[in-house]
């Protein structure tokens, strides 16, 4: 069974002035990414690559076409179901970090046992997963008190909380210096050993490498990369 | 969602929207806190107002009418026959005869009081009533004594009030308790009236001995035992069957409506005017005590206005937080949840200080009115009455009021759709 998969996928922007035509952003999506596959989209910016792990994540519903994620067809599944497959199964990690600011490091990691059933065993994997993006020492920390890679990495840790088959990524590394965004691209080829599915929307090259395969969002249709195609 | 986490959460906002929402607790504060003062005020004042016109719910007194002309014919007396006749009327567990002094007397006394020296002559309205009516008020034996002993009388304890309140103070005189005054002797000239300046044939001088205080004694003048007034106006001449009054209690208040009905098929009155004068002050108590309550749900509303306001800002604030919240599992019952959450801690904060305003401006009026009045006849130690019901009435309309403010904001969040949530900012 594969993780996710897109057929004819299409989303529509209402139209940008007043009785002109829809916008259409894809031509019609089709995408198959097979369980363990750690796949890196790239493309210009506004092509919709976040719109498409929004889409992926069920966070986006108003789209045309087909998505199966991890053996559901998102469509047919309720507010409540939805949220359960989020919470339970998905990872997402942001461009920008989307810590809650008035939670310590440990809290924000936590987020997700606050929800639905809670997570089994939550505080000791929390502090585990600290520990593996090497923040064990700045668990009582608030966000304000973390530099950019380190509430980057606080993010990743509370998305891998569930220990979710997938995770989403949008540019994790986009906002983080050199040295830093490489501790993140290992810790990714760490989770794809592991046998996690990985969908990362990238600009960079770096991360790309790491990726098994690489697709380019251009002109309302994915392409392979003809560069970097099974490089890793 | 669990509760400890939901707690954590809603604490962790709120703590950072502490200003804002210090400003809309504060508002609750107000609101609630005129209203639980406002209620307490009412409810003091309507006890105050008891203490000074004592009416029971459960008495009435019954009167022969005011005849007309045309009604001589067919006349009702209140004699014994009629008080066994009202005893009879369903719902009434007794009946208690009262006959006026018919005669006028007069008291005077010249010489010491309690150290001091007075002269003093009143006119004496006397009552006579039936000893059942004021059951052990009386320390030394309510009974005709007959001739030539001192008559009992009996004394309404208000009138000792207005004695040390108003009438001592202005005169020099001591202030004195019942205890002091039980036992006293002074005369008393039956058949003389000063006011009127005359004095009958037949009048006579008698002692009176002050029995005992009691509540249940008419207000107006010395209650007598009722024998001990018939005997006298008995001794001038005067009608010595019918009485002035009956006092008539139910068995049950609910049924003081019915006995009126009968006691008018009977041809009799009710004299209403004490409870009626009651009735409209009590009345007008609570009318005002309303208009203030409606004057604090206004402030209460306005004030969950402000939490609208506050919590939609917060909302917009927060729309991000609230997208990476749907993105680790949140549904959208849990945004809701955890807005109205806040809005509840809001309301509870809020109602709790109003309540504690509303007891703290309570306690500051009583001091000012205890050290800043003069006194007067039944000044209260306190013109408020707080009870725990206002205190409970108080946070839940609170909570109501805020949960009512934050119900479009909460409805808002969760339904912010989580994709567009996430690309803001
Ligand atoms: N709510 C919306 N209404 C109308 N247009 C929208 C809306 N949301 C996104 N768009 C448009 O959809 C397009 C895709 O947006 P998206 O954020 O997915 O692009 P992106 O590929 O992630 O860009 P970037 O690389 O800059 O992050 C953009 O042109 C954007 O203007
Ligand atoms: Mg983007």
């Amino acid at each position: 069974m594969s993780a996710i998969e897109l057929r004819a996928l299409r989303k529509r922007y209402p139209p940008r002035e007043p009785g002109g035509a829809p916008q259409d952003l894809w031509r019609g999506l089709e995408l198959t990414v097979g369980e363990g596959e750690f796949v890196a989209i790239e493309g210009q910016s506004g092509t919709g690559k976040s719109t498409l792990l929004h889409v992926v994540g069920g966070l986006d519903r108003a789209y045309e076409g087909e998505v199966l994620v991890l053996g559901e067809r998102l469509r047919g599944l309720s507010d409540a179901r939805l949220a359960a497959l989020r919470h339970a199964r998905i990872g997402f990690v942001f461009q920008s970090f989307n810590l809650l600011a008035e939670l310590t490091a440990l809290e924000n990691v936590l987020l997700p046992d606050y929800f639905g059933d809670g997570v089994p065993d939550a505080e000791r994997r929390a502090r585990e997963g600290l520990a593996r993006v090497g923040l064990a020492d700045k668990a009582s920390s608030r966000p304000m008190a973390l530099s950019g890679g380190e509430r980057q990495r606080v993010a990743i840790a509370r998305a891998l909380l569930s220990r979710p088959p997938l995770l989403l990524a949008d540019e994790p590394t986009g906002n983080l210096d050199a040295r830093t965004g490489e501790g993140i691209i290992d810790l990714f080829r760490e989770l794809h050993r592991d046998g996690m599915t990985l969908l990362v929307v990238t600009h960079e090259v770096r991360v790309s490498r790491a990726a098994s395969r690489v697709l380019v969002l251009r002109e309302g249709a994915l392409f392979p990369d003809p560069r970097l195609e099974g490089s890793a | 969602m669990k509760p400890a986490r939901l707690w954590r959460l809603a604490n962790a906002n709120l703590s950072r929207e502490l200003g804002a929402l210090a400003v809309s607790a504060g508002g609750v504060a107000l609101g609630i806190g005129c209203l639980v003062f406002f209620l307490a005020l009412g409810r003091g004042v309507q006890r105050v107002v008891r203490d000074v016109f004592p009416v029971s719910a459960r008495e009435l007194e019954v009167v022969v009418p005011q005849v007309g002309v045309g009604s001589l014919f067919g006349e009702v007396r209140l004699d014994d026959a009629t008080v066994a006749r009202l005893r009879q009327v369903p719902g009434v567990a007794e009946a208690f005869p009262r006959l006026a002094l018919r005669v006028p007397a007069v008291t005077r006394y010249n010489g010491l009081f309690f150290g001091r020296e007075i002269r003093m002559g009143l006119e004496v309205v006397g009552v006579g009533i039936s000893p059942d009516l004021i059951g052990g008020d009386a320390r030394f034996p309510f009974v005709d004594a007959g001739e030539d002993k001192p008559i009992p009388v009996v004394v309404n304890r208000r009138l000792l009030e207005i004695y040390n309140k108003v009438f001592a103070p202005q005169r020099g005189l001591p202030t004195l308790t019942d205890s002091m005054l039980v036992g006293f002797q002074f005369p008393i000239e039956l058949g003389r009236s000063y006011v009127a300046g005359k004095t009958l044939p037949g009048s006579y001088e008698a002692s009176l001995r002050l029995a005992g205080f009691s509540d249940r004694a008419p207000l107006a003048g010395l209650s007598m035992p009722i024998e001990t007034v018939r005997r006298i106006n008995a001794r001038f001449g005067q009608d010595s069957v019918g009485y002035s009054s009956v006092l008539l209690r139910a068995q049950r208040s609910e049924q003081v409506g019915e006995i009126a009905s009968a006691v008018k098929r009977m041809g009799l009155d009710l004299d209403e005017s004490e409870r009626n004068r009651a009735l409209q002050i009590g009345a007008a108590v609570e009318l005002v005590t309303l208009a203030l309550s409606l004057l604090a749900a206004l402030i209460t509303a306005l004030a969950a206005v402000n939490i609208a306001q506050a919590f939609h800002a917060e909302v917009r604030e927060r729309t991000r937080e609230i997208g990476v919240m749907r993105a680790v599992g949140a549904t959208r019952g849990d945004v809701a949840t955890l807005i109205l959450a806040e809005a509840a801690v809001t309301g509870i904060c809020g109602g709790a200080l109003g309540v504690a305003l509303a007891r703290l401006g309570g306690l500051l009026i009583d001091r000012v009115a205890r050290n800043g009045l003069p006194q007067f006849p039944f000044k209260p130690d306190t013109f408020f009455d707080f009870r725990p019901s206002h205190v409970i009435l108080g946070v839940v309309i609170a909570v109501a009021a805020s949960l009512a403010g934050a119900f479009f904001p909460a409805r808002a969040a969760a339904a912010l759709d989580p994709a567009r949530a996430l690309s803001e900012g």
